[in-house]
C-alpha cells in the first residue's frame, strides 16, 4: 500500500511537471508561429470587430501576403482600457471611445506620432447618445426632461472607467445648455447643473462600461438606459426587444483609432498595424461598422446606410463644449460640474 | 519536542531558508508594496483617500452588510451544528457534506447563481420586484451572497465543540424540568461560546474581502450597492492606485486584527482544555 | 485556522423530548440550506439548459471556452505545485524546528486568508506593473508578469498558500518524531526518511490540503481579473470567461461554464469528504 502510494505520488509529480512544461511550451510556440496583432478596444464595438471586421481583415491579409494573422482582443471601458495600455497591456492598436482617452496614451509617451494628423482625424466610427426604454415605452420617456421625473430609474455607466458614460454626461449637460431641455433656459449653467443633478439622482446602477450597462438593462433593471445608439442596435440584433428614443438634441459621438507605437515597435508589427488601421477606413469595413449599428464617417457609406439611422434634429459635437481638454477639466475635473454634482448627491 | 536531527545543520538551514524566503517573497513583499503605495503621500494622503465620500460609503456598506450577515449566519450556523450533532435524520450525511460546498465553490459562480435566481427577469426575482423588494443591486443581494460564501465557518467551528460536550448536563436539566430555551442559554451556550465567537469572527473577516460574488450582484451605486472590495477594483481600473492601496491598507489592517483575535481565542480555549484535562 | 472536520451525530436525542420542537428545528435548518444552496443551483441549471442541450454543448465547445478551461487548469496546476512544494517545506520547518521568529512566520501563513482577492491582484500590479518595484529589471529582461500568465500564477498561488500548510501542520505534529528517529537510528538518510517515513504517514492530510488548494485555485476570480487584463484567448480563465460572456449576452455560454464549474465543485466536495474520513481513520 505504501509502495503503491509513493509510486503514485511520484508519478503525479512527474506528470504535473511534464504537463506544465508542455503547456508553457505550447503557449509560447503558438504565440510565435503566426504574426499576431493585439487590439485594445472599448466595450461597444465588440461584435463589429470580433465578428466582422477582424475576419474580413484576416482574409484580406491572407490574400495579400499569404500570412495568417492572429488577433488578440480585449474590450474594456474606454478609460479603463487606456489605463491598461499605459500600465503594460501591450495593445498594438487602440480603438477607444473618445479622443481624450487616446490623448492619455499619447501623453504617457506610448504614442509618438501625430495620431490625429490624417484627413479623418483618426475617427473610424460615429454614434449618438440615445435612450433605451422598455418595449412600448411605458414610462413615456420622450426627451431629456423626462429623465428627471420622479421615480424613473436610470442606468448609465461610470465616467471613471467608461467613455460612453462621459459622452452621456456631455450630451445631457450640452443639451441643457443649448436650451433643448424643457425647463432649462438656454445658456443657463446653473440650471443645467441642477438638471444634471436631478437626472443623476435617478441613476440606480453605474456599470464599468457601456456594454455592461445595457446588459443590465436587458436583465430587467431600470426603466431607461442612456447609451450609445449602436449598443441598442446590436442588442436588437441579439434578439432584445426594447425600443429606443432619440432625443431632439444629442451629441455626435466620434470614436478614434490609433497605433500604439511603443507596443507595435516592440512586437515589430507596425506594418501590420498600419494596414489594419487603414483597413478600417475602407468602404468594406465602414459598411461592417454600419451593420453593427455604428454610423459611418465615410460620406458615401453614410448615404447608403442612412435608412438604418434615424435623423437628429439638433446634432452637435464636443466642440460645442470646448473640445475634450475643456470637458476633461470643466466637467470631469476635480472641480468639474459632474464631480461636484455627484459629491452633493452623496450627502 | 526537539529536533533531534542528526543530519547536517546545513540541511536544516537550507530548509529554513527556503521556507523563510518563500513566505517573505510571496507574502511580506507584496503586502509591503500595498502599504508603501497607500502611504505614498504619508498619513495625510492615506487619510484623504479614506475620507473620500465614495470610500467612506463603501466601507460603511461593507461593514454593516458583513455584520448583519454574520449575525444571521452565527444563529443559523449554530443551529445547523446543533441539528447535525444532536439529532439523527435521513439525509444527514448529505447535509453535513453540503455544508462544505461554499468552500469548494468559485465565488463568481455564487454571484451568477444569485443573479439568475433573483434577477428581475426570473420568476422569483420578478415577483419580488413587483412586491417592491430589491435583491439584486441592493444590499439584500450582498447579504445573500455573503451568507452563502461564509456559511461553513460557524458550523464547522461549533460542531467539534458540541461533539465533545456530553449530553448529560442537558439531560439532567430536562429531568429537573427546565425548558429547552433555558437549557440552551444556561447549559450549552457558555460551553460553545468561544467556538461561536471564533466562527463569527472568521465569517466577518471573510466577508470584508469578498469580491467575486458581490461584483456581479451589486450595482456600483456608492452608499447603496458599492462595497469596499468592489470600490477598490473600480479605483484600480480608474488608475487611482494610491486610493486603491489606502483602502486596501484599512481592510488588511481590520482583517489582520480579526484573525489575530481569533488565534488568541483559539489558543485560550486550548489552554483551558489542557488545564481541564490535567 | 481552517475549520475542522467532524462527523455527523451518532446520537438521536436532543434538546427537549418533544418531537415537535425537534422536527421544527430540523425543518428550519434544512429549509435555510435549501433556500441558500439549492434554489440558486436549480436556477442556474435551468438557465444553462434554457435553449436545450445542443446549443449548450455548442457554446461549451467554442475555442474561447476550451482555451479558458485550459488556462484555468494549467494555472491551477502550477499554483498547486508551488503551494505543495513550498508548503510542505514551510510546514516541516514550522513543526520540526525551533528558532527565533517562528511565531511570526506562523502568523504570516494565515495572512492570505485576510487579503481580499482584488487586493491580492493590486499587490502584483504594484510590484510588476508600470512604476512597479521590480519593473525596471523586468523591462530589461523582457519578462511580462502583469497581463500575462506568470502574474496570474503568482496571484493564484498567493491566495492558496495557507491550505497545504495548515492541513499538514497538525498531522505532522500528531505523527511525532518517533518513527523518524527510528529511521535515523537505522541509518536512513534525511531524504529517505522524509520520503519513506514522514510523507506516507501524513499523506491524507497532505492530499486534503492539495485538494483544497486546487479547488481554491480553480475558483479564483478577483485577483486574476485585476492582474490579467482579460485578454480573450490568451489570459482568460474560466471564471474570467463567465464574467465576460455575461456582458456579451452569451447567456448560455456564461451560465453553462458556471454550471460546469459548479459541477466540478461538487466532485471536489466529494473527494474532500472522502479524504476527510480517511484522515479521521488514519488518526485512529
Amino acid at each position: 500500500m505504501r509502495m503503491k502510494g509513493r509510486i503514485r505520488r511520484g508519478k503525479e509529480w512527474f506528470l504535473s511537471v511534464v504537463i506544465l512544461v508542455l503547456a508553457l511550451n505550447s503557449v509560447c510556440v503558438a504565440a510565435s508561429e503566426n504574426p499576431t496583432l493585439v487590439l485594445g478596444g472599448f466595450t461597444t464595438p465588440r461584435e463589429a470587430y470580433g465578428k466582422a471586421i477582424i475576419p474580413a481583415f484576416q482574409s484580406y491579409w491572407k490574400t495579400k501576403t499569404g500570412q495568417n494573422v492572429m488577433f488578440q482582443e480585449s474590450y474594456l471601458g474606454s478609460g479603463a482600457q487606456a489605463r491598461a495600455i499605459i500600465s503594460g497591456f501591450e495593445a498594438d492598436v487602440a480603438a477607444l471611445s473618445l479622443e481624450g482617452d487616446i490623448d492619455k496614451i499619447a501623453e504617457a509617451g506610448l504614442i509618438k506620432h501625430d495620431w490625429k494628423g490624417n484627413a479623418k482625424k483618426a475617427m473610424v466610427s460615429r454614434s449618438i447618445v440615445v435612450f433605451a426604454v422598455r418595449k412600448g415605452n411605458p414610462k413615456g420617456i420622450h426627451d431629456w426632461a423626462d429623465l428627471s421625473k420622479q421615480g424613473i430609474q436610470i442606468l448609465t455607466p461610470n465616467p471613471k472607467t467608461s467613455g460612453g458614460a462621459m459622452w452621456n454626461v456631455n450630451a445631457l449637460y450640452g443639451a441643457a445648455l443649448r436650451g433643448q431641455v424643457k425647463g432649462v433656459a438656454k445658456g443657463d449653467a446653473t440650471a443645467a447643473r441642477q438638471f444634471l443633478r436631478d437626472v443623476f439622482k435617478n441613476v440606480t446602477v453605474m456599470d464599468k462600461g457601456a456594454r455592461e450597462s445595457i446588459t443590465n438593462f436587458e436583465r430587467g433593471v431600470g426603466d431607461v438606459a442612456i447609451t450609445y445608439e449602436n449598443e441598442v442596435l446590436v442588442g436588437r440584433q441579439a434578439g432584445q426587444t426594447y425600443d429606443y428614443v432619440v432625443p431632439r438634441s444629442t451629441i455626435l459621438i466620434e470614436n478614434p483609432v490609433a497605433i500604439v507605437d511603443k507596443w507595435a515597435e516592440k512586437h515589430k508589427t507596425r506594418e501590420l498595424a498600419q494596414a489594419f488601421v487603414e483597413f478600417l477606413w475602407t468602404p468594406e469595413a465602414q459598411r461592417m461598422f454600419a451593420k453593427y449599428g455604428l454610423r459611418s464617417i465615410d460620406p458615401a457609406v453614410e448615404k447608403e446606410t442612412t435608412k438604418l439611422f434615424p435623423p437628429v434634429e439638433d446634432l452637435w459635437t464636443i466642440e460645442y463644449l470646448g473640445g475634450w481638454p475643456a470637458v476633461s477639466k470643466n466637467i470631469f475635473g476635480p472641480q468639474g460640474v459632474y464631480i461636484q454634482v455627484m459629491a452633493e448627491l452623496r450627502r | 519536542m526537539t529536533q533531534g536531527q542528526r543530519t547536517s545543520p546545513w540541511g536544516r538551514w537550507g530548509l529554513r531558508a527556503t521556507a523563510v524566503t518563500f513566505l517573505l517573497l510571496m507574502i511580506v513583499v507584496p503586502l509591503a508594496a500595498v502599504v508603501e503605495r497607500g502611504f505614498t503621500d504619508g498619513l495625510a494622503g492615506l487619510w484623504e483617500d479614506l475620507h473620500a465620500p465614495a470610500a467612506m460609503d463603501a466601507l460603511w456598506l461593507t461593514l454593516w452588510t458583513a455584520l448583519l450577515m454574520t449575525v444571521i449566519n452565527t444563529v443559523m450556523g449554530t443551529l445547523t451544528a446543533y441539528v447535525l450533532v444532536r439529532y439523527r435524520f435521513p439525509g444527514q450525511a448529505l447535509m453535513n457534506a453540503l455544508v462544505d460546498l461554499p468552500f469548494a465553490f468559485p465565488t463568481l459562480v455564487t454571484g451568477v447563481m444569485l443573479v439568475v435566481l433573483y434577477g428581475p427577469q426570473r420568476a422569483v426575482g420578478g415577483w419580488l420586484q413587483r412586491q417592491g423588494i430589491e435583491i439584486i443591486f441592493a444590499p439584500a443581494g450582498i447579504v445573500l451572497a455573503l451568507l452563502f460564501v461564509t456559511y461553513p465557518f460557524v458550523v464547522r467551528a461549533v460542531q467539534p465543540v458540541l461533539m465533545e460536550l456530553e449530553t448529560e448536563q442537558e439531560e439532567v436539566a430536562y429531568t429537573l424540568g427546565a425548558s429547552p430555551a433555558w437549557t440552551f442559554v444556561r447549559v450549552l451556550l457558555p460551553a460553545i461560546l468561544p467556538a461561536v465567537v471564533t466562527g463569527a469572527l472568521l465569517c466577518f473577516a471573510r466577508a470584508l474581502g469578498e469580491f467575486g460574488s458581490i461584483v456581479i450582484v451589486a450595482g456600483n451605486i456608492p452608499g447603496k450597492s458599492l462595497t469596499a472590495p468592489v470600490h477598490i477594483f473600480g479605483e484600480i481600473e480608474a488608475g487611482n492606485l494610491r486610493a486603491a492601496a489606502s483602502i486596501s491598507v484599512l481592510l488588511l489592517g481590520l482583517s489582520f486584527l480579526l484573525i489575530l483575535f481569533v488565534d488568541w481565542v483559539q489558543q485560550r480555549r486550548e489552554h483551558r482544555s489542557v488545564a481541564v484535562s490535567v | 485556522m481552517l475549520p475542522s472536520h467532524p462527523e455527523p451525530a451518532k446520537t438521536g436525542s436532543g434538546l427537549g423530548g418533544a418531537a415537535i420542537s425537534r422536527g421544527f428545528l430540523i425543518a428550519v435548518v434544512v429549509g435555510y440550506l435549501l433556500v441558500l444552496l439549492a434554489g440558486p443551483l436549480v436556477a442556474i441549471v435551468l438557465e444553462a439548459f434554457d435553449q436545450g442541450l445542443a446549443p449548450l454543448w455548442a457554446a461549451l465547445t467554442q475555442p474561447d471556452v476550451l482555451h479558458a478551461f485550459e488556462m484555468t487548469l494549467w494555472i491551477s496546476l502550477a499554483a498547486v505545485l508551488l503551494c505543495t512544494l513550498f508548503g510542505t517545506v514551510v510546514a516541516f520547518v514550522l513543526v520540526r524546528q525551533r528558532f527565533i521568529g517562528r511565531a511570526f512566520l506562523n502568523g504570516l501563513v494565515d495572512l492570505p486568508f485576510a487579503v481580499s482577492p482584488v487586493v491580492a491582484g493590486l499587490m502584483y500590479i504594484l510590484l510588476f506593473g508600470q512604476q512597479g518595484w521590480f519593473e525596471p529589471w523586468l523591462e530589461a529582461a523582457g519578462i511580462k508578469v502583469i497581463f500575462n500568465w506568470p502574474g496570474m500564477v503568482l496571484a493564484t498561488t498567493f491566495v492558496a498558500i495557507p491550505f497545504v500548510i495548515r492541513e499538514l501542520m497538525p498531522v505532522l505534529q500528531a505523527v511525532g518524531l518517533d518513527q523518524e528517529q527510528a529511521a535515523h537510528t537505522l541509518g536512513a538518510s534525511r531524504w529517505t526518511t522524509f520520503w519513506r517515513v514522514t510523507l506516507p504517514s501524513v499523506k491524507w492530510g497532505l492530499f486534503y490540503g492539495i485538494v483544497l488548494t486546487f479547488a481554491r485555485a480553480m475558483g479564483e476570480f478577483g485577483a486574476v481579473l485585476v492582474v490579467s487584463g482579460g485578454i480573450s484567448g490568451r489570459t482568460e480563465t474560466a471564471t474570467l470567461f463567465i464574467f465576460r460572456a455575461l456582458d456579451e449576452r452569451q447567456q448560455v455560454a456564461g451560465t453553462g461554464v458556471a454550471l460546469v464549474m459548479a459541477a466540478f465543485s461538487f466532485s471536489i466536495l466529494i473527494v474532500m469528504e472522502l479524504l476527510k474520513s480517511r484522515t479521521q481513520e488514519a488518526a485512529q
